[in-house]
C-alpha cells in the first residue's frame, strides 16, 4: 500500500476522479434512456432504482476488480523478480492478499463519499442499514478474486505474456458479476444458475440488497457458495504453485 | 570439521526449444515443437565448512549461479540432493529461509518506490525481527557501509552503488548463518566496489557467516575467499584454497634480474634462455618451480643486483586454466 500511496496523482484518480466520472456518466446514461423511451418503467422498475443499481453495480465493481495486482503478480514471475519473495520466510499469496485488501480499503473509504452523497442528494432507493453486511461480502468476495488471480498468475512460471488470460477472465467475470445489466433480467434457469455461482456475489447480490431488490437468503447464501469458491479455487492454486516452482529457472538472476 | 552445506550428484537440467526464423516455423513450433536440454549442474558433490567465504567462479553460463540458486531454495534441482544448516533448501522451511539471505547483484530485492528505511522495516515484520533492535541494526550497519544519508531516499532515486549498499543491509538485517552474494559488486565503481570488499570482509570475520560469493571480478574473490570453487560446464574443476590454486596451475611468473657487470657476450642458459650481451636488465618467463635453478645459472655467470619476482595475476591464473582445460564455453 505505502507503494501506491508514493505515486499521489494515480491514488487520487483511482479514489476520486473515476468514481466521479462513473457516477456522472451513469447518472446521464439513465435519465437519457427513460426520457427517450417515454417509460416510467423497464421491467418493473422505475428510473430511480435503475440508476440506483448503475451507481451501486459500478461502485461494487471497481472494488471486487483486481487487474492491477494480477498484472503485477504475473510481471513478478516473468521478470524473476519474484526471486527476492520466494527465498525470504513469506508467502506470495498473502503478500499480495495484504497489498490488495489495504489498497481496497483505503480507495473504498475515500471513494464511497461519492455515490453515498449522491443517493442522499436525489432520494435513490437505498437502505443504508445493508451497506455493512453488503461491504463485508464485496471484500470477502475479493479473496476470491485474488485466489483466481493466483493461479493465473501461476501460469507465468510455464508460458510467457499471459495477460490476454487475465483480460479474458476479467470480461467472463463482468458478464457473470450483474455489473453489466441486472441478472434478474435474465431469463430462468440461466437466472438462478448465474445468481447460485460465486460470482454474481461481486455486484448484483450486495448491489440488489442494497437497494431492495432481494433479500438477505442471498447473502447468506453468497457467502457460502463464495466459500466454497475459495476453497475450490485455492486448491487449484495450491497445485499449480507447486508444480510452478519445479518448473522455475529463477529467470533474470 | 563441522560441514554446513553438503551436496550430493547435484544435478539441474534446464529445458528450451529451438526458435527457427521466419512466421511458417512459428506456426509449426504449435504442433512440432523440437525442444533442447542443457545441464546446467552435473553431478556436484561438494562440502563446505561454517564460517569460511567460499568463492565462487567460472565463466559465463558455468553453472555457478545455478548452483547458488539452488543452495539458496530459489529452484529445484533435477537430480540429486543438498543439505544446508540440516533443510532442504528447495523445500523452503521458513526456519531456514530466516537463516539465509540472497543477494543477487543483478535485480532488486527491496522495494522500488519506497525509501529503504520503509523497506527494512517491511523485513523486520516479515523476519519476525524486534523493530527497536531492528532499526539500531540498520543504523549500525549503514554506518559501517557509510551511507546513512540515503536510508530516507526513495529507492529508485539512489545511484548504483547506494543500492547495492542498501541491499546487504536488507540482505544482512536477520543475521543469516548463510549469505549468498551473486555478483555483489557488478557494475559499481572502483571505491564502491572496494567499501563493500572492505565491510564484507569485516563482517564475516565478526560474525562468522558463511558466505557464497561469485563474482566476475576477481579481486573481489582473491581479496575475500578463504576458499575457492571453480566450476566449469557444470562440473566443480578445482575446490580449495586460492593460494594453492595459484601455485598448482602452471602459469608463468614473470622475473626480472639485474645484474651488476653487463655481459660483453650472450650467454647461454638451460631451456633456450639467455643473457643478452649489452643489458643490465634481464627479463624471463618462467615456470613455478624453476626459480631456484634460474638464479642458480644465472649467479654462476655473474653476480645479482636486484631481483624481481612479479606474481601472476590471479585473474590470469584462472583465465589461464580455463584455457589450458579446454573448458572455456
Amino acid at each position: 500500500m505505502l507503494s501506491n500511496l508514493e505515486y499521489r496523482l494515480n491514488f487520487l484518480v483511482d479514489a476520486i476522479v473515476q468514481p466521479t466520472l462513473s457516477t456522472i456518466v451513469e447518472i446521464v446514461l439513465w435519465t437519457s434512456i427513460f426520457a427517450g423511451a417515454g417509460l416510467s418503467a423497464i421491467g418493473g422498475f422505475g428510473k430511480e432504482y435503475y440508476i440506483a443499481y448503475a451507481l451501486c453495480a459500478t461502485f461494487l465493481s471497481r472494488i471486487s476488480s483486481s487487474w492491477m495486482y494480477e498484472f503485477r503478480m504475473i510481471q513478478e514471475i516473468e521478470s524473476g523478480t519474484i526471486n527476492s519473495l520466494i527465498v525470504r520466510p513469506m508467502s506470495f499469496y498473502e503478500y499480495y492478499l495484504s497489498q490488495l485488501l489495504g489498497y481496497k480499503f483505503i480507495t473504498t473509504v475515500i471513494s464511497l463519499t461519492i455515490p453515498l452523497s449522491v443517493f442522499l442528494v436525489y432520494k435513490l432507493p437505498f437502505h443504508w442499514d445493508r451497506l455493512p453486511i453488503s461491504l463485508l461480502m464485496v471484500f470477502y468476495y475479493l479473496i476470491l478474486v485474488h485466489s483466481m488471480s493466483f493461479v493465473v498468475s501461476c501460469f507465468a512460471f510455464f508460458l510467457n505474456r499471459i495477460q490476454g488470460i487475465t483480460s479474458a477472465k476479467n470480461l467472463g467475470l463482468w458478464l457473470l458479476s450483474g455489473e453489466l445489466f441486472p441478472l434478474d433480467l435474465l431469463p430462468e434457469p440461466l437466472k438462478t444458475i448465474m445468481i447460485q455461482l460465486p460470482f454474481a456475489n461481486a455486484v448484483y447480490v450486495p448491489t440488489g440488497y442494497i437497494t431492495g431488490r432481494i433479500g438477505f437468503e442471498y447473502i447468506k447464501s453468497g457467502f457460502v457458495s463464495i466459500t466454497v469458491g475459495i476453497i475450490v479455487v485455492n486448491l487449484i492454486g495450491y497445485f499449480f504453485w507447486r508444480r510452478g516452482l519445479k518448473a522455475y529457472v529463477g529467470t533474470g538472476a | 570439521m563441522s560441514f554446513i552445506i553438503r551436496t550430493e550428484n547435484l544435478s539441474r537440467i534446464y529445458q528450451t526449444y529451438k526458435k527457427p526464423e521466419g512466421v511458417m516455423n512459428s506456426l509449426k513450433g504449435f504442433w512440432q515443437r523440437q525442444y533442447i536440454e542443457k545441464a546446467a549442474l552435473k553431478n556436484v558433490n561438494l562440502e563446505i565448512e561454517s564460517g569460511k567465504i567460499i568463492g565462487l567462479i567460472g565463466a559465463n553460463g558455468a553453472g555457478k549461479t545455478t548452483l547458488l540458486k539452488i543452495l539458496s531454495g530459489l529452484i529445484t534441482p533435477s537430480s540429486g540432493s543438498a543439505s544446508v544448516l540440516g533443510f532442504n533448501p528447495w523445500e523452503r522451511d521458513y526456519r531456514y529461509l530466516r537463516k539465509i539471505s540472497l543477494l543477487l547483484g543483478q535485480k532488486n530485492q527491496l522495494w522500488w518506490d519506497i525509501s529503504p528505511l520503509d523497506s527494512f522495516s517491511l523485513l523486520a515484520r516479515i523476519y519476525d525481527l524486534d523493530p527497536k533492535k531492528a532499526a539500531n541494526r540498520v543504523q549500525e550497519l549503514a554506518k559501517l557501509l557509510k551511507c546513512t544519508h540515503v536510508l530516507e531516499t526513495q529507492l529508485r532515486r539512489l545511484s548504483l552503488g547506494e543500492r547495492m549498499k542498501m541491499e546487504l543491509i536488507g540482505a544482512l538485517l536477520h543475521e543469516p548463518e548463510v549469505l549468498f552474494l551473486d555478483e555483489p559488486t557488478i557494475g559499481l565503481d572502483i571505491v564502491a566496489q572496494s567499501t563493500i570488499r572492505e565491510f564484507l570482509a569485516t563482517y564475516v570475520k565478526e560474525r562468522k557467516t558463511t558466505v557464497i560469493l561469485t563474482s566476475h571480478y576477481m579481486d573481489d574473490i582473491a581479496k575475500l575467499a578463504d576458499q575457492l570453487l571453480l566450476i566449469s560446464r557444470g562440473e566443480i574443476v578445482y575446490n580449495g584454497t586460492v593460494k594453492h590454486f595459484i601455485t598448482k596451475t602452471s602459469i608463468k611468473q614473470q622475473v626480472v634480474v639485474v645484474l651488476e657487470q653487463i655481459p660483453e657476450s650472450d650467454i647461454a642458459l638451460s631451456l633456450g634462455r639467455q643473457l643478452t650481451s649489452g643489458q643490465k636488465e634481464h627479463s624471463f618467463e618462467i615456470e613455478n618451480n624453476e626459480l631456484p635453478k634460474l638464479i642458480s645459472e644465472i649467479s654462476a655467470n655473474g653476480k645479482i643486483q636486484d631481483l624481481k619476482v612479479v606474481e601472476a595475476n590471479f585473474e590470469d591464473v584462472i583465465r589461464h586454466f580455463l584455457e589450458t582445460e579446454s573448458r572455456v564455453l
